[in-house]
């Protein structure tokens, strides 16, 4: 773990110093997880990295640098912001999962468009199912029919990220062949994101039972 | 209360900061004292400072209570809910504009102008009027002491425009902004540290012209926005409104149709019927009087509380609507709500407080004034920034999500709703052109599907790209969200380290259409909105696969036989075709693709025939 330049104290993050206070603009800025002294790790425990964000925050939060000057506040948003989108990232287990594929010489989603076999024809269905819905007034069949199908929708995202955990846990070497399946996990992931966000819209426009 | 003596602050008035809820209706200054924020009001006047501007015939603006007063007697020279107008254009503001009683025009950047004596005011300027007389009667109450700091308040479901528009009030009004701050997680604070709480709590705000609901978590002094809704054109008003119309229609047979326009006359009646609906509040009826001597006008409508709730049932179900979607992306059902906050004069209705009740299945709390608390929650911002204690964390959230146009004018999201703030999002932009050293892009905030739905925040050119080759430049905008969720963009073209110019044209509400009727619609509009977006992915798909098509056939096409050559030569032509033409739907996009997919399918077969036995022979993939 690095020490502050200032005060060489050890850094719990390399965004600012827990001992001095001093704030850092790190060039390159450090990975989500360097951001919050994590190493990357496709397990991650919640309770810790929320942790850790409260602790950088702490140090970093533009509020507590409002009265020392414009150049401080700057470098103070950029830190948090830095800081925020690191726990955003490390706690969603697509993004963190897109993350380490990336990070390790993966391919892209551009690069590997495929997906799991059997998964095309799900993906159809579902449309149908959604089509059919969008069609149909709140209350008949087959919007009933959706609440089914949202809870199979999150069951199968809940399996792909199982297969996603098992590509990824231990972390593969560098350019590994298991990087390549993951991003077609990955990429499924993707549809059932869609497809569970549109259901959630479907739901939140018919009026509920309350 | 009397005067409050102040010890410290005697010699160092640069060490106070105030918080002010700037409202729609009522606006009040607080600031903390001895371990708690108090409000600030000088003796014998009675708490907050009405949001209401009387024009007098000299010419001078009269702030407050007494230009609320003098409303009774000159409706045409009052000005009320100035609130509504800012960061908007008159296009976005139509509904509004009707209880107005001037003439109404617009900037040439867009910004409305109220026309009064002769003088035409923008709602910044108004505005800063109000927050000078709120801080007036703070220093006031602190004895005469001069304070210029200040954290002001706005709506949470404030966009940037509107958000922009109250720092630019405050500014005029000679202010120095620390912080614009939410109003319902400045409610959070107050209660929060009042009952030092932890758990869920859904801050319920509705005022005299917004509504908002924020859900957060409290623990330790940590106050985290999961996230927040609302509408910027929901409140008091529009309830007063309701009764409004109905008195028109009754009126209608009584008085000239010219005079039912009236604006002065539309005024008397939008105060009228706001007693009657704070009446109603207390009592099982009420009634709505209308008096005009001048044309022997007397009406007198009984209203019951039965009949005033199921006339304004609708609006309620629009705040729950909200609630709905806030507690669907913090990912909580309403049972996991631990405590409900109301805020706001509003929530003073019966009927507003038994379904709220009813919607979390749990009693909300309103021990604490409504009226007061959001600038209390002010206040203890304010002493946070100005150094008073690290103890309280505050993370909140942008309302809106922002995003770029795309070529085929989809939105591409590059910052979700309800991401935590500040956050910033880089995006690479690039050149069609050889040499080309210039760079277009829209910016927008919304969640709607196109871009023309959602609200523009300005069109950005990028200037001073160094010339090269198409494709060559890689220039990283970075969009940033500030802790006031204000939005900056700066540039950089990264293959030469120069920093590219930006110019920006702002649309300061010029004619952009209303933000929350387009969240609204978002989700009444799912459908429509997801084909539109499939099919400009579909045309930009098909854009990818025709370019690697005809790079294959200059690879491969040798190799094909001749009927097959033609097969996809002309699947080619048919989808570049259909790429190109707008009135195509998604459905047929699909075809033209799909059926490019298809007759390409053999030359593809020998590509990766090329490609597997240059692989054989040990060159790297790339290299073929
Ligand atoms: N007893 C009551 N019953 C019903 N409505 C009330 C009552 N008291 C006040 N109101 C309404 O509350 C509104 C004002 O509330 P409040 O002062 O909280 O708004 P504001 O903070 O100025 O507005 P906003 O927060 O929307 O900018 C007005 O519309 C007023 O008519
Ligand atoms: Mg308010």
């Amino acid at each position: 773990m690095a020490v502050c330049s200032k005060c060489a104290a050890q850094l719990e993050t390399p965004l600012a110093c827990g001992a001095c206070g001093s704030l850092f603009a790190p060039d390159p800025e450090p990975t989500p997880f360097e951001c919050l002294g994590l190493t990357p790790d496709f397990d991650v425990d919640a309770a810790e990295v929320r942790r850790r964000l409260l602790r950088a925050s702490r140090l970093v939060h533009p509020d507590f640098h409002g009265a020392s000057g414009e150049q401080s506040r700057a470098a103070a948003e950029r830190a948090t912001a830095a800081l925020n989108r690191a726990h955003a990232l490390v706690l969603d287990p697509a993004a963190r999962a897109d993350w380490l594929v990336r990070s390790l010489g993966g391919p892209s989603e551009s690069q590997v468009r495929s997906m799991p076999q059997d998964f095309l024809m799900e993906v159809m269905e579902w449309n149908e199912a959604l089509d059919a819905a969008r069609g149909s007034a709140p209350g008949s069949a087959a919007r009933v029919g959706l609440e089914a199908l949202e809870a199979s929708l999150a069951e199968r995202r809940a399996s792909v990220l199982r297969e996603v955990r098992r590509l990824l846990v231990p972390l593969p070497a560098r350019e590994a062949p298991a990087l390549a399946l993951a991003r077609a996990q990955l990429n499924a992931l993707r549809y059932l994101a869609n497809a569970l966000d549109q259901l959630e819209a479907l739901r939140l426009d018919s009026p509920s039972p309350r | 209360m009397g005067f409050i003596e102040l010890n410290v602050l005697n010699n160092a008035s640069s060490n106070v900061a105030l918080g002010i809820d700037l409202g729609t209706t009522n606006s009040l200054g607080a600031m903390w004292k001895d371990g708690r924020p108090i409000v600030l009001h000088p003796e014998g006047s009675c708490g907050y400072v009405p949001s209401a501007l009387h024009f007098s015939e000299q010419g001078a603006v009269i702030v407050g209570r007494e230009a609320r007063e003098l409303a009774l007697v000159d409706p045409a020279h009052t000005l009320f809910s100035i609130k509504r107008f800012m960061g908007r254009g008159l296009k976005d503001v139509e509904n509004d504009a009707r209880s107005v009683p001037c003439p109404l025009s617009e900037t040439a950047n867009g910004v409305v102008q109220f026309e009064m004596r002769g003088r035409k005011y923008t709602p910044q300027e108004l505005s800063a009027l109000i927050l000078m007389k709120v801080k007036d009667q703070a220093c006031k109450a602190l004895g005469g002491l001069e304070v210029t700091k200040v954290v002001v308040t706005v709506p949470a479901y404030f966009d940037d425009a509107q958000r922009q528009a109250t720092r630019d009030a405050a500014r005029i009004a000679g202010l120095d902004v620390l912080r614009i701050v939410n109003e319902p997680t400045a409610a959070s604070l107050a209660y929060g540290l009042d009952q030092r709480k932890r758990g869920t709590v859904a801050v319920y705000d509705l005022g005299g012209g917004t509504f908002d609901v924020s859900i957060l978590s409290i623990e330790e002094g940590v106050f985290q926005v999961l996230a927040t809704n609302g509408d910027t054109h929901l409140g008091g008003d529009d309830f007063d409104r309701t009764l409004v119309e109905i008195a028109r229609k009754e009126l209608a047979a009584l008085m000239r149709p010219s005079a039912l326009e009236d604006r002065a006359f539309l005024q008397l009646l939008r105060l009228a019927a706001e007693r009657c609906k704070i009446e109603l509040s207390t009592d099982p009826e009420a009634y709505m009087h209308v008096s005009l001597p001048e044309s022997g006008v007397q009406w007198r409508r009984k209203f019951t509380r039965h009949e005033y709730d199921a006339l304004t049932a609708h609006l309620i179900e629009r705040t729950l609507h909200s609630c709905r979607r806030a507690l669907a992306d913090a990912k909580l059902a309403p049972e996991q709500i631990d405590e409900v906050v109301l805020v706001g004069g509003s929530t003073r209705m019966p009927s507003v407080r038994s379904r709220v009740e009813k919607f979390f299945g749990r009693k909300p709390h309103c021990e604490l004034n409504p009226d007061e608390v959001v600038a209390l929650g002010a206040a203890v911002q304010a002493h946070v920034l100005m150094g008073g204690t690290r103890e309280v964390l505050l993370m909140d959230v942008t309302p809106l999500s922002l995003g770029i146009e795309t070529m085929g004018g989809a939105v591409s999201k590059i910052i979700q709703r309800n991401s935590t703030i500040p956050c910033q999002a880089t995006e690479g932009f690039t050149t069609y052109v050889d040499g080309q050293n210039g760079i277009d892009f829209h910016v927008v905030q919304g969640e709607r599907e196109l871009a023309t739905d959602c609200r523009s925040l300005g069109r950005f050119k990028l200037k001073g790209i160094p010339a090269l080759p198409a494709g060559m430049p890689r220039v990283a905008v970075r969009f940033h969200i500030d802790a006031n969720g204000l939005l900056t963009v700066t540039a950089k073209e990264e293959s030469t380290g120069t920093s590219a110019r930006i110019e920006i044209q702002p649309m300061n509400g010029l004619s952009d259409g209303e933000i929350e009727s387009m969240l609204n619609s978002a989700y009444r509009n799912a459908r429509e909105d997801f084909d539109a977006r499939r099919a400009a992915d579909l045309r930009i798909e098909i854009g990818t696969m025709a370019r690697a098509t005809e790079r294959g056939l200059s690879q491969a096409g040798p190799a094909l036989d001749r009927e097959t050559r033609r097969d996809v030569e002309d699947a080619l032509g048919a989808a570049r075709r259909s790429a190109a033409d707008a009135r195509l739907d998604a459905v047929a996009l699909q075809k033209h693709r799909d059926e490019l997919e298809r007759a390409t399918l053999p030359l593809a077969a020998l590509l990766m025939d090329h490609v597997a036995k240059a692989a054989l022979s040990g060159k790297r993939l790339d290299e073929v």
